[in-house]
Formats: C-alpha cells, structure tokens, sequence
C-alpha cells in the first residue's frame, strides 16, 4: 500500500495537459492532405504516445517493479501475433 | 516447525466459526466447498455428454433404426426413435461443446485448480474467496442456459463445436437461431467465469505461497495449473469478443462474417483457433501436471528432469499460442503461414517428448505401486504417446490434406482428451478423493472401472484411425449412403457396442464415487504416503486448511530420500540440516 | 487513522509480484481485458485491410467534433481519478471524496454523450448492418456521394465502441461503490487499495478509448 508513495508523485497535471494537447494535434494531422499512408503512421505514433504517457503516469507503471512490469507486457506480443498472421492473408 | 508459526489472518479464524448451511455448501467462499461443487457439476455435464455420444454412435453403428429408448424423445427430434439428421447435427455439437467446456475444462481448472492451488501452496484460501464463489455461481447460468437450447424452437446449435461461420451465422444453413444463440451466450457467460477463476488462480499463485515455497519447489500440478490459468486468462477472451460479434451477426444485423457484405468468414476460424489452440493445452497441461505427482508417488522415486518438467510446461503454453493455423490448412488460407504453422507445430513434439521420458525416467526401476491414481495415470501416459503421435502425423500439411475432417481425427481428438485427460482426471479424482471427502474409494472396484474403461476406450477409438484413413468423414448422419463406406459398416457397429460398453464401464466408478462418500473407509491424513502439503492435514482439511502457515524446506518429490527412515519426506518437516527459508514479510 | 488499527498483521509469504494482492488481481484481470479488445480491435484491422471501400474518410459519416470533446471528457476524468489517487495518499478525504465524484459525473457524462452520438447516427441511418434502408446516409450513398455499402463499416464502429461504453458504464458503477464507501472514510492514507485498484481499471478504459479514437474516427 505503500510502493507508490515511495516514489516522487508525477505531474499529474502536466500529463493532462500534455493529452489534450496531442489529441488537439491529431485531430490537425488528421486532415492534413498528406498522403494517407503518412497519416495513418503519423496518427498511430501520437495514439501509442498518449497510451504510454497514461500507462506510464497514471497507470504508474514507470514506479512498478519489473515483475509488476512484465504481468502488465505479457500479453501485448500476443495481440500482435495474431494480426500479423491473419493480416498475411491480405499482403502476400 | 514451531519457529515459523505465523497466527493466521482474521479472516481465517472468523470463518471457523459457526456459519448457515447456506453459507458453507451454497454460496460458500472456502475454495475446497467450490472445488467439490464444480466437481459435482462437471461429472453431470460428463455424463450428460456420454449419454449425447452413446446416441450419436447408435445412429453411425445402426443407421436409421429405432433407437432403444429413443421413443421418449420428441418428435422434433427421434420420430419413431429414429433420430432425425437436424438432430444428429446437434448432437455432435453438443458432445463436443459440453465435453470439453462444461465435463473436461471444469473437471482439471475448476476443481483441481481451486481445490489444489491453495493447500499445496499452503495458503488458507484463494486470494480472493468472493471471486471464487461468483466464479462457480456464474458457470452455474451458463450451464443452464447451454442445457436450455435443446427445449427451444429449432432444436439446438447443429453448426459444429467450432461453429464455423458462415454455417453458424446464419439460420438460412443450419435451420437454428435460438440454439445457436443461447451457445454464444452461454460461452460468453462461461467465459467471464472463467476469467475471474483464472485471475484467483494467479494471483493465489505469485503471492500466497507459504514461507520456503519457492518457485521451484512447487509441484509439478501447480506449475501446470498456473500455465494453465495464464492460458485461461488470455485465450478465453478472445472467445468471448468472437463468440460476441457472432451473436451480432445472428441478432442485429452485424456483417463481421459475412463475406457478402464486407466481412470474412476465415475471420472466425482464425479467432477461434487462436483461442482453440491455447484451449486444447488448457485441456492436457492440468493432466500432465497431476500425472507427474501420481507417477511420482507411486514410483516412490523423486519424478526425473524436475526442472526440464517445469520448463517443457511453460514450452507447451507458449507455443500454444503459435501453432493455431494447424486446425485450419485446408480452410484455404494462405499457404505461406501453412508452412510456418506446420513448422512450429512439430515443435511442441519436443517439450511433450521431455514430459514422456521423464515420465518413464521416473518410473524405471522404482518400486512401483499400482494403485488406482497409479493405473490411471499409466493409462494416460500410453494413451497420450498414441494421440501425441496421431499429432504427429497431423502437422505435416500434406498429410492432412488426406485425413482432415476424417474419422482420423476423431481419433486423435479422443486419444488425447479422452484417453490423455480424462485417465489424468479419473487419477486425480481417486488420487486426491479421500482429501476431499474424507473416505478412501474402494481400490477393488477402482480396478475394475480402470480395466473396463482402458479395453473398451481403446476398442472404441483406435479402429477410428483405420476408418479415418479409409476416408470415412466425422460428423456424418449416415456412412452406409456413401458406397465405398459400405464395405466398412461393420467396424462402426463394432465401435458403436464398444462404446456402449465404454458408457455402462463408468457405472462401477460412479457407484464407487457415490457409495464411498458415504460409507467409504475413513481416510488417514496422508494414505499414499505423499509429501505435499495437502497429506499434513487432516481429511477433510478444515476452513482455512492449516493450523499454522506451513513452512517449506524442499520440493515435492523427495521419494526414498536416504535422510529419513520413511521412503517420504514431507516438504514441511525440519531436518537438522534445512536452513530457515528467508521469509519475506507481507505488506 | 480509526481504521488502520483493524487491518490484520500479514502472514508471511513467500516473495511474489512485490504489490498486494487486489492489485495484482486488477493487472492480470486487465490482461484478460487486453485480450478481449484484441479480438475486436484485431478483427476491425484486419476486415478493414480486407475491404477497404467500405470506410470513409473521417468525419463524412461520423461525428468528429462531438467525440473530440468526448475523449476530453475522458482525459479529465483519468486525471481526477489519478488527483483522487493522489488525495487518498495524502490522506486528504475532502479532495478524495471531491475528486472520486467528479470522477462519476465526468464518467456518466462521457457515456451520456455517446448515448447521444448513436441516437444521431442511427437518425442519419447508420446502424450496425450499415445503411438504415430509407435514410438519410442510404440516399447519399445512391447519389455516389458515399461507399454503396458500409455494413462491415457499421459493424465493427457499433461494436468496438459499444463494448467500450459497456466497460465504462461498468467502471462508473464501480466507481460509485467506491465513491460511497470514501464518503463512509474507508479509505486512509495507509490503506486505499480501492481507490488504486478501481483508478487501474479506469486507466485502461481511458487507454483502450485513445486507441479507439484514432483509429476508429481519425484514420
């Protein structure tokens, strides 16, 4: 009950203002008229960037264990297994 | 011993105290109650699907005759007793659905995992005991709403275990709705059952075990459960979220496997297979880890390769994540990944090869004990050698061109789960009975049941292989209007009786099971000599299971060890020469 | 704190993930949950790489300007949760308590909202088989104006996002409970397992809806 206050309480506030900000930047990227495919890499960058910040920060996980850290990264390669695999169905 | 007594918890003590009879047996919170009633549920649901099979194999052995009892049947289903094709289709469903979801799953996770996990560890309960009871209490809906698809309009789902899109997508095929979709939702609902048994089963695991019990001294049976529970935990919900969008399909309206408007119906068999897969280790790890402490005790040997064991356990489930597309090579999908699944799936050979021969390193030149548990277990490791290399066979793509969806792997599908899990389960239930009720099972009918069951198993299941190469196709209503099936009529009779006789073989172990609850032997704290934690006290352990939290000094395997006079040495007895594990206070 | 002296001395254990138990159980319960959405997020990526034509580009038939504000909505509520956590801590019940409700209002809100946004698509005529037949969006879509059929479309919108309303609506009635045992001061700086246990599930709700956002309405 005690692992998280042993650590300096990171700026919660900061963290907020830091997602508003990069969702004010997708919606921008969103409709540049770029090319799709840049978009898209764009748009995946800045989403993965915000799930970190919320899992790092306010899921605390940057202040975990390494055992804490690995129960919470364990099933990640699985979700891409599968996509991939199936995906090949439509790139080959 | 005295020096690690630690008092227990609150919680503990406050359970020992009087409670309603509602409290305990009901809607009780002690995980050894919730283990003996998902027992009591799977063994019903067991035979539920005997009786689904016993049917299926009298229309496949005498086709189109009035089936002996069919006649209470309604006309929906058997007119005249003889059961019509719609029907058959749900029978084969059924068989597989309620066997392995409700009989085998429950059987090794629900009760093994919930009744061995904390007393091996040397816990007083799961960790968290409320989620436990809502886990059986939640299983309890899903059987029930499983069991009410055969009262509805339409008879039962027909589309296969696997319930293939678009077969099962839409009514238009199968002739079923409502059937089909009380299977989803039922799936769904047992789904979260297991979800919140698996998440219990974890966390009981990684933080509730007892001072000493380090990771390698667990028993083989709890790595194997906890591999298990972490399969469990990730595969099942990629059932659900399937299972889900099709239940969309079929009620509003949704397109996910419909290739006519946008959706893909390979979509599912990748999704459920990626499920499937994992599921079918979720089916033998459990057995294999029960096995290996039966074989163990009864070898009175320390079991061979304890590491090289553990490491082929956490092999097996992690390749079990890659290997789903063997189910699939002939569904048309890309041959690239054909060639990758067929790869990978020769590699589970390996860890299973270790898990074998460590088996028998285990029991050669031991001073075996054939006990029942023994037997059984024995059965299992011949059985799965049978279905492991039937597996074998089956990877390879080219051969499966030949035999899938043949006879062959039904076959294949019964040596492994029938004659790999089921022999582990009736090992463990006599193994671990007299724990659990208190009484010893009578060995001389224990013996009995085991003879029967492993001649007429092997009568039933192992001409299959022979029909399946003959090219007889599973989940066919009538072989004899194929011509070339003809000639072959007579091995499905000769299967048919001996199933038959498979089914009334279980009587023996049913009457056993039920006339010794009651009037079996009193059972002594530990009769096979075994040295768990579970054998140092008493039959049937009290709420909260110890005394005092046990300490741990070795592993579970130290069989005719020259340090003590007795050819056991339990894991928590002090010798002179054990340091004190360092103990790791709580929070 | 009252209610320190009644937590119960620990047995002792053998060392295992290093946190206690409800926490380990809300993070390999969140496993589970990372599987669950990656068969529907999987399956939408992979039917969309299978059939293309059957989206639009973003904001032509969904609403973007009301889900923007939505996922702000959302952002907030993660960092009251995270400010609740934080007074819990401190042991300051006044702001717990004040932050745990606006963390319920915001979270109610949210689903509030996407009420309202299925209540205007289906009004326009998109529903989770595609083109309501007869509406609006159909009529369109007969004009060349928009893809001739949407169904895998509708499909895979109404169901990602309609599971992550269900988990939502869940986490708000958790959160309640939670709201209604800190007005009853259950929770002390020594001892908050609650409010830390039920702010993980809500992360992750918040996490799964980013994902969602970008890749269900932006791309």
């Amino acid at each position: 009950m005690t692992e998280a206050a042993q650590h300096k309480r990171p700026n919660y506030m900061g963290i907020w203002v830091g997602l508003a900000a990069l969702t004010l930047v997708e919606l921008g990227v969103a409709f540049l008229p770029w090319s799709k495919q840049v978009i898209i890499l764009l748009l995946v960058g800045l989403a993965v960037w915000k799930a970190l910040m919320v899992a790092l920060y306010f899921m605390h996980l940057r202040f975990e264990g390494n055992r804490m850290r690995i129960f919470a990264i364990a099933p990640l390669p699985l979700t891409v297994i599968i996509v991939i695999a199936v995906l090949t169905e439509y790139v080959w | 011993m005295a020096t690690a007594a630690v008092p227990l918890d609150e919680a503990t003590h406050a359970g020992s105290h009087e409670i309603s009879f509602i409290r305990k047996y009901i809607f009780s919170t002690d995980h050894k109650i919730i283990g003996i009633q998902f027992m009591l549920m799977s063994l019903i649901f067991l035979l539920v699907g005997g009786i689904l099979a016993a049917m299926i194999r009298w229309q496949l052995g005498f086709p189109n005759t009035s089936m002996p009892g069919g006649g209470i049947l309604p006309e929906t289903m058997a007119p005249g007793g003889i059961l019509l094709p719609e029907f058959y289709n749900s029978l084969v469903t059924m068989h597989g659905t309620i066997m392995v979801f409700f009989a085998i799953m429950p059987l090794l996770v629900g009760v093994y995992g919930n009744y061995l996990i904390p007393l091996k560890l040397g816990a007083p309960d799961m960790a968290f005991p409320r989620l436990n009871m809502a886990s059986f209490w939640v299983a309890v809906p899903a059987g029930i709403l499983m069991m009410a698809g055969f009262f509805v309009e339409g008879g039962h789902a027909a589309a296969g275990w696997t319930v293939y899109a678009p077969l099962s997508a839409d009514p238009e095929w199968t002739g079923v709705s409502t059937g089909q979709q009380l299977w989803l939702l039922s799936l769904a609902v047992l789904g979260l059952s297991s979800i919140l048994g698996a998440t219990n089963y974890i966390t009981t695991v990684v933080n509730m075990r007892a001072p000493g019990m380090t990771w390698f001294r667990m028993p083989l049976s709890i790595w194997a459960l906890f591999v298990t529970s972490i399969l469990v935990l990730l595969a099942i919900p990629i059932l659900s979220g399937a299972a889900i969008m099709l239940f969309f399909d079929q009620t509003i309206g949704t397109h996910f496997f419909d290739a006519l408007d946008g959706g893909q119906p390979l979509l599912w068999q990748h999704l459920f297979w990626y499920f499937g897969h994992p599921e079918v280790y979720i089916l033998i790890l459990p057995a294999m880890g029960f096995v290996s402490d039966i074989i163990a005790n009864a070898s009175r040997k320390p079991i061979f390769g304890y590491h090289s064991m553990v490491y082929a356990i956490i092999a097996i489930g992690f390749l079990g994540w890659v290997v789903w597309g063997h189910h699939m090579f002939q569904s048309g999908m890309n041959p690239t990944l054909g060639t990758t699944f067929m790869i990978s799936t020769l590699f589970i050979a390996v860890p299973s090869a270790i898990k074998t021969f460590n088996w028998m390193g285990t029991m050669w030149r031991g001073n075996i004990r054939f006990h029942v548990p023994m037997l059984h277990a024995t059965a299992f490791v011949a059985m799965f050698v049978i279905g492991g290399l039937s597996g074998v066979f089956m990877a390879s793509n080219t051969f499966d061109i030949y035999i899938h969806d043949t006879y062959f792997i039904v076959a294949h599908i019964h040596y492994v789960l029938f004659g790999g899990s089921l022999f582990a389960i009736f090992g463990a239930i006599t193994f671990w009975y007299p724990k659990m009720f208190g009484r010893m099972m009578n060995p001389f009918w224990g013996k009995v049941h085991f003879v029967l069951t492993f001649i007429f198993f092997n009568l039933a299941f192992f001409p299959m292989h022979s029909l399946g190469v003959a090219g007889h196709m599973r989940r066919i209503y009538d072989p004899t209007q194929y011509e070339f099936l003809q000639p072959l009529q007579p091995v499905n009779t000769f299967i048919s009786i001996s199933v038959f006789l498979l089914v009334l073989s279980q009587l023996p172990f049913a009457l056993n099971f039920i006339l010794s609850w009651f009037n079996g032997a009193k059972a002594p704290d530990n009769p096979w000599d075994d040295n768990g934690l579970e054998w140092s006290v008493p039959s049937p352990p009290p709420h909260g299971n110890f005394k005092e939290t046990p300490t741990v000094y070795r592993g579970a395997y130290e069989f005719s060890s020259p340090l003590v006079e007795e050819d056991f040495l339990p894991q928590n007895k002090k010798l002179d020469s054990d340091p004190e594990p360092a103990q790791a206070a709580g929070h | 704190m009252a209610h320190a002296a009644v937590m119960q001395p620990p047995p002792k254990r053998e060392v295992g993930a290093d946190v206690y138990n409800e926490k380990l159980g809300m993070w390999v319960f969140l496993g589970s949950e990372v599987m669950f959405f990656t068969a529907l997020i999987g399956s939408y990526i992979i039917l969309r790489f299978g059939n293309p034509d059957a989206w639009t580009a973003p904001g032509a038939i969904l609403n973007i300007p009301i889900t923007a504000v939505n996922t702000f909505l959302l952002i907030c509520s993660s960092m009251t949760m995270v400010k609740a956590f934080a007074a819990a801590q401190d042991g300051d019940q006044q702001r717990l308590k004040l932050y745990l409700v606006a963390t319920v209002l915001i979270g109610a809100t949210f689903v509030g909202v996407q009420a309202y946004e299925y209540t205007q698509l289906v009004h326009h005529g998109f529903v989770p088989s595609g083109y309501l037949v007869g509406g609006e969006l159909a009529e369109r879509a007969a004009a060349g104006e928009l893809p001739a059929s949407v169904g895998i479309y509708g499909s895979t919108f109404y169901t990602m996002t309609g599971f992550h309303g269900f988990h939502v609506t869940m986490g708000v009635l958790c959160m309640i409970f939670v709201t209604w045992k800190a007005f009853r001061g259950k929770y002390t700086a020594t001892d908050h397992r609650g409010v830390e246990v039920i702010g993980l599930y809500w992360h992750f709700v918040d996490l799964v809806w980013i994902i969602l956002f970008t890749i269900v309405y932006l791309i």
